[in-house]
């Protein structure tokens, strides 16, 4: 298996909406893995995030964003 | 050398390894052979009503020509009467006084029957007691033995009526025939336990014979489940004394068994909070003189750390024993082949492809020879791989750098997280 891949793919397409400003405002977490909410404050995106190095991923922007204080933690 | 002398809940031996309550403990003769020999105490044959025994006893699992790799019996509690016994113990203890010697006992759930075998056990000259609530066969078809032993309500209150009589230290010794074994240790110092001990044998069928389709041992064609011990158990055991040493309600100390055969399963329990160990099974098929290099081994692994005593070691693990949800989830091990070790066997390459992640690649080197490589960003640090391995260090597992995501964050934490999210 090339989980690496999978998980590449995943974070790129995190890393792209965090670079444009946008931040995590919810995660839903079933079967099928974890549904991520994005916003910028004006609009919202959703990944389906699958690998499990994603999901540890997207777990430490959160934890960067309440240090931070970023919303929706504010 | 270091000073070996411990002390269980006032009890003190000079060396932490005592024979357990078993056949090696079943008379006078053997545990002064065993005292000669070097063992720091005993805890006498489980004394009561004398019961009788069957023919066959005893069976052992062989597994890839290691003999006893476990051991499972039928046998009951001591089939002599308690005057021979308790003659006997006072001739032991005579001729050995620093020794401990331990009266097991087991008799019905009645308060009078337990005061009785206390009062004449003690005056036998015992260092202390240990309630047999462990025994899985037989004794507790009878409601004694772990009939007993895994009802909480029943150790605990057995455990106040031998406290009520008891002028030495009572030991508690618990069965693992129990889904979660920090119950009935916390009934036990409810009821008054001045040490834990843990753990008696796991009901076991050791086999069929595939021949006949009798079971392994048969008693004229029938067989009835025993207890298993010996080297097999011991990760039960370490895990039952390890759960209840970080359990803030048994305070107790912990006296550890269960596949102890040589000083270092003794280190490893000790570590894990055991204040010392108790052995039956590397006894019954190594004899008495194991206990020579166990106390030697023991020796030189302190003087190499520099310890001077033993009781240094108690516990020292323990806080290094959580819960699955306090690990690391971002911690990173990976494999990494050693290709002037290996041997091309292919056996972790076969492991890695057919039951975990597939990232062992076979490749060819520079000169067309075959060597195996592990694709590392892949590799998910199972540990297999080198598990399999036949040759040590042609596979080592090594920590991965952190990257950038990577700061440690425990599963609770993260749930923690999602859970202040606003919309939950
Ligand atoms: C043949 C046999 C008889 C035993 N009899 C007793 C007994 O009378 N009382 C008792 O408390 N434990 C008894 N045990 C259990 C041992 O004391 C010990 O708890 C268990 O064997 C685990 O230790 P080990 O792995 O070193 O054998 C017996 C074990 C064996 C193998």
């Amino acid at each position: 298996m090339h989980e690496h891949k999978e998980f590449l793919e995943e974070k790129e397409q995190i890393d792209r909406l965090i670079n444009n400003g946008f931040f995590i405002t919810d995660v839903t977490e079933n079967l099928e893995g974890a549904f991520v909410q994005f916003s910028n404050g004006a609009d919202t995106e959703q990944l389906h995030i699958q690998s499990a190095s994603a999901r540890k991923y997207f777990s430490f922007l959160l934890k960067k964003q309440k240090e931070d204080t970023i919303s929706p933690f504010t | 050398m270091a000073d070996l002398t411990t002390s269980l809940a006032g009890i003190t031996s000079p060396n932490p390894f005592w024979l357990a309550s078993a056949p090696p403990t079943n008379s006078g003769y053997q545990v002064q052979r065993a005292f000669e020999a070097g063992w720091g105490g005993a805890v006498w044959k489980t004394m009561g009503d004398p019961i009788l025994n069957v023919s066959s006893r005893f069976a052992s699992t062989t597994f890839n020509g290691q003999r006893v790799a476990g051991f499972n019996n039928i046998e009951l509690i001591t089939d002599r009467s308690l005057e021979a016994n308790l003659r006997e113990i006072e001739e032991t203890k005579r001729k050995f006084p620093d020794r401990a010697i331990i009266g097991s006992i087991m008799v019905e759930p009645q308060q009078e029957k337990w005061h009785e075998i206390v009062k004449k056990v003690e005056a036998a000259g015992v260092d202390g007691l240990e309630l047999n609530f462990g025994c899985p066969h037989g004794m507790a078809e009878r409601g004694m033995g772990s009939a007993s032993g895994q009802v909480p309500e029943l150790v605990e209150k057995q455990t106040s009526w031998v406290k009520e009589a008891a002028q030495t230290p009572v030991i508690v010794k618990l069965t693992p025939n129990i889904t979660d074994i920090t119950f009935t240790a916390q009934a036990a110092v409810q009821g008054g336990a001045d040490a834990v001990s843990m753990i008696n044998t796991i009901n076991s069928l050791a086999g069929v014979d595939l021949d006949t389709w009798n079971t392994i041992p048969n008693v004229a064609g029938k067989g009835a489940h025993g207890g298993y011990c010996g080297p097999a158990v011991k990760p039960i055991a370490l895990n039952m004394v390890s759960e209840s040493a970080r359990h803030p309600e048994i305070s107790v100390p912990i006296s550890g068994m269960g596949g102890v055969s040589s000083w270092k399963e003794a280190v490893e329990f000790m570590l894990m909070g055991a204040s010392n160990v108790q052995v039956c099974t590397a006894a019954m098929h190594h004899g008495f003189r194991i206990v020579e290099d166990m106390i030697d081994g023991l020796n030189n692994y302190l003087d190499e750390k520099q310890i001077y005593s033993v009781n240094q070691l108690i516990g020292q693990s323990v806080p290094k024993f959580s819960d699955w949800g306090e690990l690391d989830l971002n911690y990173r091990v990976v494999a990494r082949i050693n290709n002037d070790a290996c041997i091309n066997c292919n056996k972790c390459h076969i492991a890695c492809e057919d039951t975990s992640h597939q990232c062992i690649d076979m490749h060819k080197d520079d000169q067309g020879n075959d060597i195996l490589q592990v694709r590392e960003e892949d590799c998910v640090g199972c540990n297999l791989c080198s598990i399999v391995c036949p040759v040590d260090g042609a596979i080592d597992m090594v920590e991965a750098p952190r990257q950038t995501g990577d700061e440690p964050m425990t599963w609770n934490e993260r749930q923690s997280l999602l859970s202040l999210m606003p919309a939950k």
